[in-house]
């Protein structure tokens, strides 16, 4: 489960799911909305795959790679992602997102996002899962 | 969005001590919390302080107060909201001699963030029966918005170019005057720039944005001068009422978005290689002399030229709407540069510290160098002045010119605030525009605003943001820098 909370002049995500792979996948599903608006109402057709790789053992710093890569594929691609499958093993994090390149006709862009910043990034496992924070720069 | 929206700005207000120290100052004493090395100090009057707790801006202003090497406070402008890291507003003295550090979060992503200002010899009566043509068409042929590429692509040699010798790299190929050299911070050219430092990413993300607004806060305003405070000054700096300018706010783009980025992740294991405990990641920083703070430092001047660049190349394209639209050449309208200046920058300047000048590395993060009268680093023609500082407000109240106090040197190592600076989430601010009709409400104003997002005129609306009035008001009174012209807008474009 993923919510967007309020930051002055940016925007938060707030994270909890059962598992890390959960997290991961909700965390981009939060940044693909703050980027064009409610999934649930923009048409993204999974017409198009792409697979990301991100090395690393820390929990955060993965969460904070995984999303900039994602971030990036919207900067100098123009992807838009809907859907993701995510593992993570002991080498990282391996993923295939689902989506299409951005269509000026048929979808809206709602934000910019700068870049997303470790201010207050944080990973946690709890007893019930994982929890997280995440602020994107607008 | 799939989840409700959470509002936290009830638990996220600042609880901790803010001592007065004159009518424009408090602090935060260092005693607040184990770890600061100096004060805080935040310059703001009784109007604010319930809005200056009611965020963690204040946090940020004790955190930074963390840094080694810091010089004589954590400062603050009376625009301070919170951001990451550092706070917007935030200022902050290191000394390189000392083990002083660079903290890219200091400078923010946007690099070279930044204002010009462009006077013209067009008046009110002159540009009223078309401003709607004139707004429209700067829509039409600036690119603005998320996702929106220039028509001026740049190869990876070229950006290199263009990052080592900034403004004057325009010039050449006819796109900047020597004027307009002349009349940019650091003419145009932070020294000592290294493109060999700037990432494939990067120099990918800035190929065809070079002349692009962007989104988020940035604009092109149309403005007219509606008073004059210091007939002198502005005479000087070529304001008088009844004038139209035009404002251009924009920074470095993606590259300089991507320059930061990659720097806070090559600093990832500074902090136990320097024994660096500081309170935030994002505060993360190097030692000035150290490899990684001179690859940052490196890096970050070429993105910094970078933005100069961008905003010169939309001044250009202002330039050629403006004559398109009045049928006259750009320079028959009189439209000159006034100033160009920064407020995302982290620069090595001397300052006098205890009664000793020494080279100190000033980090602004929405915060404007505010030099006073004489000092060298202005350009000849204002140098009796100070240095021309541009203040955008919101896009339904006003604008500022201020000149550089004569108090900024002492007590805020040259600075000034940079705007109004927001008082509302962008979130509460789009829940304030259900059932408004926000482009209607500034035109029933006299404004006439085109947006290219709907998010863009909810999140930005004029009650986003505090009164810059109030704002101006502290800082001249401050002494940090001095009220010479108001501007009110008359059309804008957004992304």
């Amino acid at each position: 489960m993923h919510e967007i909370f309020e930051h002055t002049a940016d925007l938060g995500l707030r994270l909890t799911s059962p598992t890390l792979e959960g997290l991961m996948t909700d965390a981009a599903r939060g940044l693909f909305e703050i980027i064009a608006g409610d999934l649930a109402q923009i048409r993204i057709q999974p017409d198009s795959d792409e697979r990301f790789h991100v090395s690393g053992t820390d929990p955060t710093w993965l969460l904070l790679d995984w999303i900039s890569e994602l971030h990036a594929a919207f900067e100098l691609r123009r992807m838009l992602f809907r859907s993701f499958n995510v593992t993570i093993d002991a080498t990282g994090l391996h993923a295939t997102a689902h989506g299409e390149r951005y269509d000026p006709v048929r979808h809206s862009l709602a934000h910019e996002i700068k870049a997303i910043t470790q201010h207050e990034l944080s990973v946690v496992e709890t007893a019930a899962g994982w929890n997280a924070t995440l602020i994107v720069d607008i | 969005m799939a989840d409700a929206t959470r509002d936290t700005s009830s638990d996220r207000g600042f609880a901790g001590p803010l001592e007065r120290v004159d009518e424009c100052t408090w602090r935060i004493p260092k005693s607040y919390k184990s770890g600061m090395l100096v004060d805080g100090l935040i310059f703001a009057d009784e109007r604010l302080i319930p809005q200056l707790r009611s965020d963690r801006a204040p946090e940020q202003v004790a955190n930074v107060a963390f840094l080694p090497g810091i010089q004589t406070a954590s400062l603050a402008m009376p625009d301070i909201h919170w951001g990451y890291g550092f706070c917007i507003g935030g200022v902050c003295a290191t000394d390189p001699a000392s083990g002083g550090v660079v903290s890219p979060g200091g400078v923010g992503y946007d690099i070279n963030c930044g204002v010009r200002l462009m006077r013209t010899n067009l008046t009110l009566a002159d540009i009223q029966p078309v401003l709607v043509q004139l707004v429209n068409q700067l829509l039409r042929d600036v690119p603005v918005g998320v996702g929106q590429g220039g028509r001026h692509v740049f190869s990876p040699a070229e950006l290199r170019m263009l990052m080592q010798e900034g403004v004057p790299f325009l010039e050449r190929r006819g796109m900047a005057t020597a004027a307009d050299v002349a009349l940019t911070e650091a003419e145009g050219c932070i020294p000592d720039a290294q493109p060999e430092f700037v990432s494939d990413r990067a120099l990918a993300r800035g190929s065809d944005q070079c002349g692009t607004v962007g989104a988020g806060n940035h604009f092109i305003e149309v403005q007219v001068v509606d008073r004059v405070e210091d007939a002198t000054a502005a005479a000087a700096f070529g304001l008088h009422a009844g004038q139209i300018c035009v404002l251009i706010h924009s920074g470095s783009r993606g590259l300089g978005y991507q320059v930061c980025d990659d720097s806070l992740r090559a600093l990832r294991d500074a902090p136990a290689k320097y024994g660096l405990d500081l309170p935030d990641r994002q505060l993360v920083c190097a030692p000035v002399e150290s490899p990684e703070g001179r690859h940052y430092l490196g890096a970050m001047r070429a993105a910094a030229n970078y933005a100069f660049c961008n905003r010169q190349l939309l001044m250009w394209q202002v330039r050629e709407v403006f004559a398109r639209v009045l049928g006259k050449p750009w320079h028959a309208l009189g439209m000159e540069l006034l100033y160009d200046v920064a407020h995302n920058m982290a620069k090595l300047e001397t300052h006098t510290v205890n009664d000793i000048q020494k080279t100190v590395c000033v980090h602004r993060k929405g915060a404007t160098r505010a030099f006073p009268a004489g000092h060298h680093d202005i350009p000849d023609r204002y140098r009796d002045m100070g240095q021309p500082v541009i203040i955008p407000g919101d896009m339904g109240r006003a604008s500022w010119v201020l000149r550089g106090g004569p108090r900024s040197m002492e007590r805020s190592f040259g600075t000034t605030c940079h705007g109004a600076g927001r008082c509302l989430s962008r979130t509460a601010a789009t829940k304030m525009s259900r059932g408004r009709n926000i482009q209607d409400e500034l035109l029933r104003s006299g404004v006439v605003a085109r947006c290219r997002s709907r998010e863009g005129l909810a999140e930005e609306q004029p009650l986003a943001y505090k009164d810059v009035d109030i704002v101006v008001d502290i800082v001249h009174r401050a002494g940090l820098s001095l009220k010479v012209a108001r501007l009110r807008p008359l059309g804008v474009i957004k992304g």
